[in-house]
């Protein structure tokens, strides 16, 4: 297989995703995958959810908080300013609070819980997923491109869309039940009916914003989800351990790019004994990576000469990529 | 004059309702905004959303609950003492 096919073959693949351990190549992958869409004439939106901006140093130019910023024609960048969104969040909840009650301020109770809830760490966590389903599911774009945190994170990240929706569907099946009692105690008492529980909206509303975000990261016609390696023992029994903890979310594996491979034409060359020793054992570790993952390794990215940075270099990754 | 038409029967029937209710409440706030008593369940990000439909119940709610729990802990206390 090949990386380049798979775009072409499956164009309904729309969410694009590399994984992988920290510094393998996922934000490099992301950006040169977003610039050769682009090129070829594609609608792509390539976003960061890492609060350690990285799309910022790629692009080198200081997109971080301020929504999608156009880096070239047909591309657009976004990293994720989580606090940001948290603040803004917190004010919208507590305008809601004084408009619904009419107070002139909010009530200490309810301030401090609205303080100790956003110092969770759990809240950085839950506020960006949510701003990714915005982002996704508003669909301007041909492509998204996640450029997602590392391995743990993006697990637990696809983790959390299962867990939420399970306590969301609890949640409201008790506000369901809880609704039916109040139903019966008013016709027993013979009052007017009900009225319209707005908890149970909301609880539908949230419900249906987490399957819309668990239903693209799982689906296997839209999403192609590439694990980024590189020719090294450790990072194969990670890569292993993680692509099974993947398949038991249903994440569907596009396929392998193996990183920082050093060319090989090297060894023709009057080289230092370390390079000529590193070239050998990656070569031990290829032949490894290929007896595992087979014809699911799509590419194999040399390392550059010097880091992936400015969309010259970017420019050039992506020719070697995908060709031009 | 309406209250007077309810039979022995439903009235029980009523009070049992209002009680299930009222339980279901607790849990309910328990799930929702169970961390204002020290017991998150549900995403932060999600709770705040719900958070101004719960303002009225939030004080009454936690008084309860906070009653509750001292009569327990002075219970295990004492028991603690035998
Ligand atoms: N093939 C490559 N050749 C040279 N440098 C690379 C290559 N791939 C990645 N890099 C560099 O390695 C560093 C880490 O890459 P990055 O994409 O930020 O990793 P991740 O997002 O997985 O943490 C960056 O400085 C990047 O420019
Ligand atoms: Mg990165």
């Amino acid at each position: 297989m090949n990386l380049r096919r798979i775009f072409e073959e499956h164009p309904e693949r729309r969410y694009i995703m590399f994984g992988g351990k920290g510094g393998l190549g996922k934000t490099t992958f992301s950006a040169a995958t977003a610039y050769w869409l682009a090129s070829q004439g594609k609608k792509v939106l390539v976003f960061s959810v890492d609060p350690q901006a990285s799309l910022s140093d790629i692009f080198q130019r200081d997109i971080f908080g301020k929504g999608p910023v156009q880096i070239m024609e047909n591309l657009w960048a976004q990293e994720i300013d989580a606090d940001q969104h948290i603040k803004a969040y917190q004010e919208e909840i507590r305008r809601k609070i004084l408009d619904m009650y009419g107070f002139d301020s909010i009530p200490d109770e309810i301030e401090q819980y609205i303080q100790a809830a956003s110092a969770e760490p759990a809240m950085e966590e839950s506020a960006i997923f949510d701003a990714v389903v915005d982002i996704v599911v508003e669909g301007k774009y041909d492509y998204y491109i996640y450029d997602l945190v590392p391995l743990g994170h993006a697990l637990y990240y696809l983790s959390m869309a299962k867990v939420y929706d399970e306590w969301i569907n609890k949640i409201t099946k008790l506000r369901e039940e809880m609704r039916e009692y109040e139903e019966m105690v008013a016709r027993l008492k013979r009052q007017k009916e009900t009225e319209e529980d707005r908890i149970l909206s909301e609880l539908q509303y949230i419900r249906g914003r987490i399957n819309a975000s668990s239903r693209i990261l799982t689906d296997k016609e839209k999403t192609a989800f590439f694990f980024v390696i590189v020719p090294e023992e450790m990072i194969l029994i990670d890569t292993r351990k993680a692509a099974e903890l993947f398949a038991r979310f249903d994440v569907p594996i596009s396929g392998y790019v193996v990183n920082r491979v050093v060319p090989r034409e090297l060894l023709n060359q009057n080289i230092p004994p370390y390079l000529r020793n590193r070239i050998q054992m990656q070569e031990k570790y290829l032949r490894q990576i290929d007896e595992m993952f087979g014809n699911q390794v799509v590419a194999r990215v040399p390392e550059l000469e010097r880091d992936v940075t400015g969309l010259e270099m970017i420019s050039r990754l992506a020719g070697i990529m995908y060709g031009k | 004059m309406r209250e007077f038409f309810y039979g022995m029967f439903s009235l029980e029937f009523v009070s049992h309702a209002v009680e299930m209710r009222t339980s279901m409440e607790n849990l309910f706030m328990l799930s929702t905004v169970g961390d204002m008593i020290g017991l998150p369940i549900i995403p932060p990000y999600y709770s705040l959303r719900l958070l101004p439909y719960l303002v009225p119940q939030i004080s009454l709610w936690k008084r309860r609950m906070l009653r509750e729990r001292e009569f327990t802990d002075e219970h295990d206390y004492h028991l603690e003492g035998l």
